[in-house]
């Protein structure tokens, strides 16, 4: 990663999944899920819980995206009773930015409050990014990630690098590559 | 100080170890750090700063605030060029270059002052009156030349080289006005525990408290509560910042200054525009003293009592040495004890006969010499005030003077508490406007509250600042802050009825709307003072009427017999103060002023001679230079390579949405007009979505992935609205349904190959998988994958050729669409752009955007056989509305030139050949291609469907370039009608 005044950015491939329950069988799906697949789901919106491999976000209010860290993760799968299960690993990618000066960087991009308990370590929000939504993970004290839309993902990363002061980006550490669009 | 220099030795918060040199229209002057351009003109006795926007009338500075209506400057060139800004507001920077406004071909002496002379003919909705005829169309002729002699400052018309920011800012307490209500208040709410945001749009804190004496009390409660402030880790203070707008939801909208010429400022923004989310606000914006309204009224050299104050205690300048003081009120009697020590020559004229004695018993101490009950009659000088006419109960004196302060009571800053729709009130006591009752998490202190006295203000802005805080769940013990009495007193209220006599008695400065004016509307009707705003143009400058406010209620009153509250008050909006577009747009102007979308295989597009075309956010490639020196000359040539052998499309930004759920089926059989239950798996179906009133909304397809799953397409125009009208129907209209849809247009890199030998070279590039005729037959899917990738391929066709969609996943995109490119080059395979797609449709006869266009049916576009006699699909009921079946309804036709040599437009009107070309016709073209295939230009168009007999000949016209140009109405599909080319 590349560091640049305190500002660590780096982008990669988004290895996530997004589970979704009917409306009143969300009981049996979260129990279907911890049962065969040992995923725990976080109980509001914007409520992240982290697991060995990936992080479960509650997206909507019977939304979730699993996020994993790596592939090879736990696959999943969805009782098309309980719900439905739509593979979302190519259509976005992910930011990754850490550093003192993040607060001061995202406060030109993002409607965040860095300090609000909404945002705490832990918490997911869907903002608006220059228009493109976007999901806002906060990852630390002073870690984030933002899970952008791969077709908007240059627009969003040359803000970003703007905003920044010309930070350059770097490839990730799982893929190695810069993301192409 | 000398003769042209009212600079005083000593005193004031300039810093006189930091000169500052700058020019006013082009003249060398000279001022301190800390002066606003203003104050640095008045020291260096520059009377006469505009002219006025209708009369051309010589204007000096009448206020210290943003209130000013007059001195409004030009700063900067070219790209920088800033016009119609206060220099009361403009902090003095080394190498400001200011210019005035509205002369030619001086400030000194202006042509157009001439229209003074015209005055009678001027009047307040002149030139509605005036310039009515001889003809509807003479308005366009005069608009050109009273544009041209009206106006204030011009701006530039080059690209403005500075950068601008947005920004999001969060805080607690939002505190706004830096006075000492302000200071308490964020001070109370900081203590309490609260995160602070103090917003100031001066470059000190203090408001009214940098108007007093800089040896007093005032200013040391000044510097400790302001150090105290610093002190806090919890506090923002943000200076050179106006609060401009409130908006829904604590949303304040500031506007910060960096400096209009900082040389320390390379790099950094201009102007920063936060955008600062709140959980409660005190507003503690203070108070604007109002002007009095006597003849000649805006002469320079009439100025605010509270602004000479203002000039002579914050910036040490004199503005005057021989000064009358025109006053109602005790308030500006401190502004002539204030001249009166620093040395001028005083004269207090207060239109009370009985003021107070301990004013009175002061002003003897002090050699202030005092007329009651009198009120300025007739000011003298033309560029300069020298003497005014004073007119008492009984006698009436002249007095030479070369300054006129004036006071006519004070004004409660209420426009920010009124963005919101919250109505001042009325109130008698001070009379004037008070907030209205403000949500709960908005509170009010100070003079903005009627609160004028100081120790009352800072009292208030304590309580204010703790129930703020309170408000945001903050609720440490907070202390009070140290008393300041200043033993400013509040007076009885004494209205002005205003004077008549020889002269101009202006209200609004800034428009030039006199007392005349206001009488005239009121003859005419406009009691409304809304009317009255809107006819005589009072309060719509960039000041915004900020001191004619009252004034011209008060006159509105007078002239109805009515009170205040029953004239009423106009609405107040956003913004309060001008604000810069840049600042708005921020970052967002340039490559960034909007994101752009790209598509997987966007890099290889344009490093092959792509020429690529915006389509809503899309980039996509319009046409590849390789096939044609210009689009017209490509895009014949691609519409050849798929019709004789094979091209490669980009459509990656068609939109993609999952469809999946027990209820799927069911769902789609309601969103699509067409039915989709019993579509096997494995098939796809092409589908239209009515709107709920009938007219087409979008069309694509839909392909059955399983029972339970199905991979909708939508244009790439609609895909978002299609996402959206789905969610909101499974949401509000069939909650009962379990289907979940994801828009998954991103997950998909999707490629066409369409032309004859579509099917080899797909053969060829994908050797272990049968695309065969019998495995994948027209409207058929075929799942695999691709180097580890999801592969699907529909067979589907948009251009009338044999074709396949063929999706993999966004990352492996590129690498599959130069794999095809690389096995069909021996086939003749190369990539063709929308404009080739685009005409290669209109051969086939499919409609697309411009036939849907939110106007037609499923009948007019020649689809209404797809519902057949469905019923329970949105937009079934209004579909069938008679008006919907009327014979004349523009239904779809074909359309092929007749006339050798000639072309048709889209957008070309239809007319029956011998008609008269006039009116909107009986139809219009909407698509147009050349057809190599047929030799012709041929296009689509929606023509009258009782004028729409096939080989009839019609006239399409296009007046835009004065064409006109026959042509036969024929079936709209041009090609291939049995469809033997895309199933064979």
């Amino acid at each position: 990663m590349a560091e640049v005044s305190a500002l660590e950015l780096s982008v990669a491939d988004c290895l996530l999944v997004q589970i979704e329950a009917w409306d009143g069988t969300f009981e049996q799906f979260q129990s279907d899920l911890s049962r065969t697949f040992g995923i725990a789901l976080p109980a509001t919106v914007g409520e992240t819980v982290r697991q060995p491999s990936l992080r479960a976000i509650k997206v909507a209010p019977r939304r979730f995206w699993l996020l994993y860290d790596t592939s090879g993760g736990p696959s999943v799968e969805v009782d098309p009773d309980l719900g439905a299960l739509t593979h979302l690993g190519e259509g976005r990618i992910r930011v990754r930015l850490c550093g003192d000066r993040l607060p001061g960087v995202l406060a030109g991009c993002i409607a965040v409050d860095w300090r609000s308990q909404a945002v705490a370590p832990g918490k997911a929000i869907q903002t608006s990014f220059h228009g493109v939504p976007v999901l806002f993970v906060r990852t630390g004290e002073a870690e984030c990630e933002l899970i952008v839309p791969r077709s908007f993902s240059r627009s969003i990363l040359d803000w970003l690098k703007d905003s920044a002061g010309g930070v350059e980006l770097e490839g990730s550490d799982n893929s190695g590559m810069h993301p192409k669009f | 100080m000398n003769s042209r220099n009212k600079r005083l030795p000593s005193g004031g918060r300039i810093d006189r170890a930091r000169p500052v040199d700058f020019t006013f229209d082009g003249k060398k002057l000279c001022g301190f750090h800390g002066d606003t351009l203003a104050s640095a003109l008045l020291a260096n006795d520059v009377a006469l700063v505009g002219r006025s926007f209708k009369y051309h009338r010589p204007r000096g500075i009448f206020s210290a605030g943003p209130e000013e209506p007059n001195a409004l400057v030009t700063l900067g060139t070219g790209g920088r060029r800033e016009p119609n800004l206060p220099a009361t507001t403009l902090e003095l920077a080394d190498g400001m270059a200011a210019e005035s406004q509205n002369r030619w071909p001086s400030l000194g002496f202006d042509i157009q002052s001439v229209n003074g002379l015209f005055a009678p003919f001027l009047s307040a909705g002149f030139y509605y009156k005036t310039f009515m005829g001889p003809t509807r169309r003479a308005w366009m002729f005069y608009e050109h030349f009273i544009r041209r002699a009206a106006g204030l400052g011009r701006a530039g018309v080059d690209a403005d080289p500075d950068q601008y920011e947005v920004r999001h800012a969060f805080c607690d307490v939002a505190v706004i006005g830096g006075g000492p209500a302000g200071l308490s208040a964020a001070r109370a709410a900081a203590t309490a525990g609260a995160r602070v945001a103090l917003i100031e749009q001066d470059f000190l804190f203090g408001g009214q408290l940098l108007s007093k004496r800089t040896d007093g009390g005032a200013a040391a409660w000044l510097a400790t509560i302001e150090a105290e402030l610093r002190g806090f880790e919890n506090v923002t203070m943000m200076a050179r910042t106006t609060a401009f707008g409130v908006y829904d939801g604590g949303v304040l909208g500031l506007v910060g200054q960096q400096g209009n010429v900082d040389p320390d400022r390379a790099g950094s923004p201009r102007q920063v525009f936060t955008m600062l989310r709140a959980c409660s606000i005190v507003f503690a914006a203070g108070a604007i003293e109002r002007p009095l309204v006597f003849p000649d009224n805006d002469r320079p050299g009439v100025m605010l009592a509270s602004a000479a104050r203002a000039y002579l205690n914050r910036f040490a300048v004199l503005p005057g040495k021989r000064v009358v003081v025109a006053i109602t009120n005790d308030s500006a009697w401190r502004a002539a004890f204030d001249l009166a020590v620093a040395g001028a020559e005083v004269t207090v004229a207060d239109l009370r006969p009985v003021p107070a004695s301990y004013l009175l018993a002061e002003a003897a101490r002090l050699g202030v010499s005092v007329r009651t009950g009198a009120r300025i009659a007739r000011i003298r000088g033309a560029h300069r005030v020298n003497a005014v006419t004073l007119a008492g109960p009984k006698t009436q004196a002249d007095i030479a003077c070369d300054l006129v302060c004036v006071s006519g009571g004070w004004s409660p800053t209420v426009h920010l508490t009124s963005h919101l729709g919250v109505r001042p009130i009325y109130r008698g006591d001070i009379d004037g406007f008070i907030p209205g009752a403000l949500p709960a998490s908005q509170f009010v202190a100070g003079s903005i509250a009627g609160q004028y006295a100081t120790a009352e203000a800072v009292e208030a802005g304590h309580r204010a600042g703790v129930e703020a805080a309170s408000f945001c769940g903050k609720s440490k013990p907070a202390r009070a802050p140290a008393k300041l009495d200043l033993r400013d007193t509040v007076s009885t209220p004494f209205r002005d009825p205003g004077s008549a006599g020889r002269g101009k008695a202006f209200v609004d400065f800034q428009m030039d709307v006199t007392v005349a004016d206001i009488a005239l509307a009121h003859r005419e009707g406009y009691e409304s003072v809304e009317h009255l705003k809107r006819y005589t143009t009072l309060g719509m400058g960039t000041d915004q009427g900020k001191t004619s406010n009252f004034s011209a209620l008060a006159a509105m009153a007078a002239l109805c017999d009515a009170t205040i509250p029953e004239t009423g008050v106009t609405a107040f909006r956003p913004p309060y103060t001008p604000v810069a577009i840049g600042a708005l747009a921020g970052r967002a102007v340039g490559h960034h002023f909007k994101p752009f979308r790209r598509t997987p295989m966007h890099d290889w597009h344009q490093a092959n001679g792509a020429e690529m075309l915006e389509v809503g956010l899309w980039m996509r490639p319009w046409f590849y230079r390789n096939s044609g020196r210009d689009v017209n000359e490509a895009y014949v040539a691609e519409m050849r390579m798929v019709r004789e052998a094979a091209g490669l499309m980009d459509i990656s930004t068609l939109g993609k949405i999952d469809v999946q759920g027990p209820d799927a089926a069911i769902f789609l059989d309601r969103v699509y007009a067409n039915g989709f239950a019993k579509l096997p798996v494995g098939r796809a179906r092409y589908g239209v979505m009515l709107r709920d009133d009938g007219i087409v909304f979008d069309d694509g397809t839909t392909t059955r992935l399983s029972e339970n799953s199905f991979f909708m397409t939508t244009s790439t125009a609609k895909a978002a609205d299609v996402l959206s009208r789905l969610e909101f129907l499974l949401d509000t209209a069939w909650p009962e349904l379990r289907v979940a849809v994801t828009s998954v247009s991103d997950e998909w890199a999707a490629m066409s190959i369409a032309g004859p030998k579509s099917r080899d070279l797909l053969s060829a590039a994908l050797p272990g998988i049968d695309v065969s005729n019998e495995a994948l037959p027209h409207m058929s899917l075929l799942e695999s994958a691709w180097q580890g990738k999801s592969l699907r391929i529909l067979r589907l066709s948009y251009s009338g050729e044999r074709a396949y969609e063929v999706y993999v996943g966004a990352s492996a995109g590129e690498r599959l669409w130069t794999h095809l490119l690389a096995a069909g080059e021996p086939l003749g395979l190369k990539p063709y752009g929308v404009e080739a797609l685009g005409a290669l449709r209109v051969e086939k006869g499919h409609v697309a955007g411009p036939e849907i266009d939110g106007r037609t049916t499923l009948d007019d576009l020649g689809l209404g056989r797809m519902a057949g006699k469905r019923t329970g699909f949105v937009g079934d009921v209004l579909r069938r509305r008679p008006a919907f079946q009327a014979a004349d309804r523009h239904r779809l036709v074909g359309l092929e030139c007749v006339e050798e040599g000639q072309r048709l437009r889209g957008g070309a009107i239809l007319f029956k050949l011998g008609e008269a070309i006039q009116g909107h016709g009986h139809g219009r073209i909407t698509s147009v291609t050349y057809s190599p295939t047929l030799g012709k230009y041929i296009g689509l168009g929606l023509f009258a469907g009782d004028l729409a007999i096939e080989g009839t000949e019609v006239l399409a016209a296009y007046p835009m370039k004065k064409e006109q140009v026959r042509a036969r109405i024929v079936s709209p599909v041009f090609l291939d009608p049995e469809g033997k080319r895309l199933r064979g």
